[in-house]
């Protein structure tokens, strides 16, 4: 069908002929284990364009050697070969399809699995370098180039190129002469082909950006509906919209045009071609330099090959567009794990003390956070962290939990650093709850299964009963296997709040980290949200990222962190009476308190 | 229509006069040039208007295509809060994108299906002409490739839906890991995503063998369909020739008009299904143009006094209910209020007693089941939409700010308000300090492209959207909920100003907030219950401290604010 583009590539992603060889070489490399079903698959698309260059040199040979001829025995072998060659196209044709969706999904598979294992296994620095929406669409948009390449690009793009190259070589071989005069209207056509191609590349990624225009407006107008009617702007934001619809409206022509110039020159070209083919063909029957059939067999072929170029210069920008996403894949599964095991990485001890010494770090090519902190904390012991904005406190919890490396100095459980335990069992030990609880789709047990998949409908149950707060989940429509993301049913704040709490209880982990929400709940939930908290932490060794100082004050030690250093260390009522700035703190706090009762 | 015509008339004649060249030219040995100027004129011909016929079609569906976005759009601006509360954002857009989308697809397709259905007539009807048993025989598969094109048509769509809702649960998985990565290195839960997303993609992958073993039993079949006419053409028709019935020219031509076939023949066996999509489409479209907007201005308003002291507001014993037809059981049971001109009153009461409820009613964005609500003497369902909301501003909880700049987000109401007076509502509301800081001040891009703002500072700005409007009444429905609570008497300060002289209802959760208002409401279970100062409801009202209490808690939040 000629009125979708389907796909199209920006310049800057577009790749040059030498970056293509290397994505296709390294395809091939990455997909040896399918090399033998992609071979059986180019096969029967051979076979298959086979048979269809056959059809006209069977006619070709029925009309010469059994019609001219007057030899009906001869007539029947053709019409008996064509029978064979047809089946033979059926099933091959078929074979290529299964086949080539066999080989394709299969490796598209293996690469979803790829991309998202190397994305799981990349560090928080990772993650605050690259933009979400950009991970995101590598497992989407890029991903989807490919299948959407495979399911509907593949077979016609090869065995259009199969077929071009194929009728052009037979051509050459039944008559060079004429071929060569058929060649005339060719140059034509390459250009306009190209030009076609660049131009509905063009127009495509113009539609592309007026669609997401127009659709966002679309959209801002839906979800802003009641902040439109609450000014009465309704006709203002419908105009505004109108004109956006226009723009769309004229890229979208803009595309047509492209279309619809080119079309009429492949649909005219395709006639004059014959129409050569005919004058010059017929006066070489009469020189007697070429047989009747061979000048129909030119006709028949000619008609079926313009076809291809049309195609090729459609599927090309699918196929380019496919080659681009595919090496931005590939750079992402290239990209260096900078957290991982080392080679003879142990198990991680969280019932080891943790013991911080002389810690300086700073987030990639910005200024240090942390500068020489030394801390030990004992195992049982619970340290609340607390400080202004930006002094460090969460990257210091965060180097705790290895989801960065110090710059310079260490961090060891025990007396193992923090780099030579394995990833993996230092999660188990050291969990860390951010408590602004963040809900996965499905249901409440899904949720608190993030921390372990295995744990029985009786384990969560148990978790939840721990913590307090059984009851109410099951107090919800569908009890813990009410879905979190359906409409009526969502939880509130607090109530995710303690998802997240439920997680952790059944992790079981010997070093807790808590990273306390800023925001305000319901004041009823707030203090089961409290109770919940105490209870997790009880037989753990815990770290509080502390924002509310009625959480300090319940723990054994403060570590007040402001410029990037261990600025105060002691028991609450040791810094308050010190007179310090956590003193000021909490001064401040009190005074506030007063004001609000 | 004509454009189709011409094109028609122009390719079918291309085989004609290949036939004629043939046998007339070669055969015969008579004159060729003008035959093969005779092809490459019917080829330019039916070239020019295959373009000229594309480009009417495809005009026309996508004028019909932005007239009705248009229309969707300017409906669905007008249709009341209760269609929008009962229809997902997610859902309506779908009418105004995929749905368009097909509708648009059959529009084009109608005029193609036209001259194709026409190429099919005249060619057919050409070769029974020329030679009637073998029309008939090597036409006689033909039919089945319209047929099987309906179904592969029909079946593979399907598919290919399904192979796009597995794709967008993989995204789903994906998405939630990256965006709750903390969560997920928090407790380690690495390979229970990767176990979930391989679930995920081999459902994708069964999904796309699913929809390629329906493309490999139909494709090759439409392929073979038109083979088993050429042969027939081949054999038959050979042995006419032999016979001295036809001539080869004719073969030729039987064997072109056969390929020639093929295309139309597949596409009218697509418009069956799209015509079905489309049609499903439409009528999706059309429930919602159907949908008349409930709230209307009535047929003769009655303005608004400009005189005297404005903003008196009187609730008389109100019954309402989200779902009223739905029997429902009565958000604001005979609720009866007063507030005079340039009073503050603060609604307090438990989630669900109707507090917001009471603050929806006031703009009209919903009309009451039973009893009157007027501002200044005017019953407000008399009262000009446009001019009621002029007169009542609401900032609702869940603030909503456009993709625009700040300073268009705050004069929405008046985008022609001057630099000074955007300022005057910023600063009021506490927000022109941190716009300032902002990259490029009051014309920073805000919004789904924009510089993302905290929710305190989005609460911010549609406060300061609201004072610009400067109403007569001022609702602000739990607006300062994601503020700062060590910024918030920033903005309490600035509300006292705001609130000066102008009727202002507040609902909040806060003592501090409640406490600005001259007299505050408890409200529990649609029902007025108490009334009185919060100093006074404090001392002596039990249940009123029982819906404050522990605020203290929410309250005591240390002054750092840090997320992350």
């Amino acid at each position: 069908m000629g009125w979708s583009f389907g796909h199209a590539t920006d310049d800057d992603a577009r790749l040059g002929l030498a970056g293509t060889a290397e994505i296709l070489r390294r395809t091939m490399r990455d997909g040896r284990s399918h090399r033998r079903g992609a071979a059986i698959a180019i096969g029967s698309l051979v076979a298959w364009t086979s048979t269809t260059l056959a059809g006209p040199l069977l006619v070709r040979r029925g009309i010469d050697d059994g019609i001219i001829a007057g030899d009906r025995a001869q007539l029947n072998l053709s019409i008996a070969l064509y029978v064979v060659v047809a089946i033979v196209s059926y099933v091959s044709f078929r074979f290529a399809i299964l086949q080539l969706a066999r080989v394709g999904e299969a490796f598209l598979r293996e690469m979803r699995n790829r991309v998202f294992g190397t994305l799981l296994r990349q560090s928080m620095a990772f993650y605050d370098r690259e933009k979400a929406g950009v991970l995101v669409s590598r497992m989407t948009s890029d991903v989807d180039s490919l299948q959407e390449l495979i399911q509907f690009g593949l077979v016609m793009f090869t065995s259009a190129s199969l077929l071009l190259v194929g009728t052009a070589v037979l051509l050459f071989l039944l008559s060079w002469q004429l071929m060569l005069v058929c060649l005339v209207a060719m140059p034509v056509v390459a250009v306009a082909s190209v030009k076609f191609q660049r131009d509905s590349n063009r127009a495509y990624l113009l539609v592309r950006d007026r669609i997401g225009d127009t659709l966002s407006r679309f959209q801002e107008g839906i979800s802003g509906v009641r902040v439109v009617q609450a000014f009465g702007r309704e006709q203002v934001q419908s105009a505004e919209f109108a004109e956006s619809n226009q723009d769309l409206y004229r890229t979208h022509m803009a595309a047509v045009r492209v279309q619809c110039w080119y079309l009429p020159i492949i649909e005219f070209a395709g006639a004059a071609t014959t129409a050569v083919a005919l004058g010059v063909g017929g006066w070489m029957v009469a020189e007697g330099r070429m047989t009747i059939g061979t000048v129909v067999a030119f006709i028949l072929l000619l008609s079926s090959m313009f076809e291809p170029v049309q195609q090729l210069s459609q599927l090309f920008n699918m196929v380019q567009s496919a080659a681009a996403s595919l090496n931005k894949l590939y750079t992402l599964i290239d990209e260096p794990v900078d957290i991982d095991d080392r080679p003879g990485a142990v198990e991680a001890d969280g019932r080891a003390p943790i013991r911080i010494s002389d810690v300086s770090f700073g987030y990639a090519g910005g200024s240090p956070v942390l500068t020489g902190v030394d801390l030990e904390i004992s195992a049982g012991e619970r340290v609340a962290f607390v400080g202004p904005t930006g002094a460090g406190k969460s990257t210091l919890a965060k180097l705790i939990a290895r989801f960065y490396d110090p710059t310079a100095g260490s961090i060891r459980l025990g007396e193992t650093d923090l780099r030579d335990v394995t990833v993996g069992s230092l999660r188990r030990e050291v969990v860390v709850v951010p408590q602004e609880g963040y809900l996965f789709s499905g249901t409440v047990a899904d949720n608190i299964r993030v921390a372990d998949a295995d744990a029985s409908d009786l384990e969560v149950r148990s978790a939840l009963e721990r913590i307090g707060v059984l009851e109410r989940f099951e107090a919800l429509p569908d009890g813990l296997d009410t879905e979190v993301q359906e409409r009526g049913s969502r939880l509130s704040a607090g109530e995710k709040q303690l998802v997240s709490l439920a997680r952790a209880a059944l992790a079981d982990p010997s070093v807790l980290i808590l990273d306390e929400a800023t925001s305000s709940v319901d004041p009823g939930t707030e203090a089961v949200v409290e109770r919940a908290m105490e209870t997790l932490m009880e037989g753990r060794t815990v770290i509080a990222i502390a924002h509310r100082l009625s959480t300090s004050q319940r723990c054994d030690r403060v570590a007040v962190v402001a410029d990037g250093r261990l600025a105060e260390l002691g028991t609450h009522d040791d810094l308050v009476a010190a007179g310090g700035h956590y003193a000021e703190l909490y001064d401040a706090w009190v005074r506030g308190l007063g004001d609000a009762a | 229509m004509i454009a189709g015509l011409l094109y028609t008339a122009g390719r079918v004649a291309v085989p004609l006069l290949i036939q004629l060249g043939l046998d007339r030219g070669i055969r015969d040995g008579g004159p060729l040039l003008p035959w093969a100027l005779a092809i490459a004129g019917a080829g330019l011909f039916s070239a020019t208007f295959l373009g000229v016929r594309r480009y009417l079609a495809f005009r026309n569906a996508r004028v019909i295509e932005a007239r009705l976005r248009d229309r969707i759009f300017a409906h669905v601006q007008r249709l009341h809060f209760a269609f929008h509360d009962a229809n997902a954002t997610g859902e309506l857009m779908s009418r105004g994108n995929t749905d368009l989308q097909h509708f648009q697809n059959f529009v084009t397709l109608v005029p193609l299906t036209f001259g194709n259905a026409l190429v099919v007539v005249t060619v057919t009807v050409i070769m029974l002409i020329l030679q009637p048993l073998l029309a008939v025989l090597a036409l006689a598969s033909l039919p089945f490739v319209n047929v099987l094109g309906r179904r592969f048509a029909q079946q593979l769509h399907p598919a290919v839906l399904r192979v796009q809702q597995e794709s967008a649960q993989l995204a789903t998985v994906v998405e939630e890991s990256v965006s709750g990565v903390r969560v997920v290195k928090g407790f380690g839960s690495e390979p229970i995503q990767a176990a979930k997303l391989g679930i995920e993609a081999d459902d994708v992958h069964d999904a796309a063998l699913r929809s390629s073993a329906i493309r490999a039993r139909y494709l090759p079949g439409i392929e073979l369909l038109p083979s088993i006419g050429l042969i027939i053409v081949l054999g038959y028709g050979g042995h006419l020739v032999l016979d001295g019935r036809m001539t080869v020219g004719e073969l030729v031509s039987f064997n072109l008009y056969v390929i020639m076939l093929i295309q139309p023949l597949r596409m009218l066996g697509m418009i069956v299904a799209n015509g079905q999509r489309a049609s499903a489409a439409g009528s999706r479209i059309a429930e919602v143009l159907d949908t008349a907007p409930a709230i209307v201005d009535p047929t003769k308003p009655i303005p608004l006094p400009e005189r005297g002291a404005l903003g008196r507001i009187e609730l008389v014993d109100v019954d309402f209910d989200y779902h009223a037809d739905a029997g429902g059981a009565g958000v604001l049971r005979g609720l009866s209020l007063t507030i005079e001109p340039g009073e503050s009153v603060a609604l307090v009461g438990p989630t669900g007693s109707g507090k917001s409820t009471v603050a929806r009613l006031l703009p009209r964005f919903y009309d009451v089941d039973g009893g009157s609500v007027r501002l200044d003497g005017v019953d407000v369902s008399s009262v000009r939409r446009d001019e009621l909301r002029r007169a009542v501003s609401i900032v609702f909880e869940e603030t909503f700010l456009f993709s625009s700049s700040i300073r268009d987000n705050i004069a929405f109401a008046d985008p022609d308000a001057d630099h000074a007076s955007v300022v005057r509502a910023a600063t009021l509301a506490g927000a022109d300090e941190f716009i300032r800081e902002l990259p490029a001040g009051y014309d920073t891009e805000i919004g789904e492209r924009g510089f993302s703002l905290s929710g305190g500072q989005r609460q911010r700005l549609s406060i300061a959207r609201a004072i610009l409007a400067d109403p007569r009444v001022l609702v602000l429905d739990d607006a300062t909920s994601a503020v700062d609570p060590t910024k918030e008497h920033e903005i309490r300060d600035a509300l006292g100003e705001v609130m000066d002289r102008r009727t202002t209802i507040v609902i909040a959760h806060r003592p501090a907030t409640i406490a600005l208002a001259d007299r505050v409401v408890l409200l529990d279970e649609g029902r007025i219950i108490a009334e009185g100062t919060h100093t006074d409801l404090l001392a002596t009202n039990a249940r009123y401290r029982e819906v404050l209490a522990a605020d203290r808690d929410a309250a005591e939040a240390s002054p750092d604010g840090e997320v992350g």
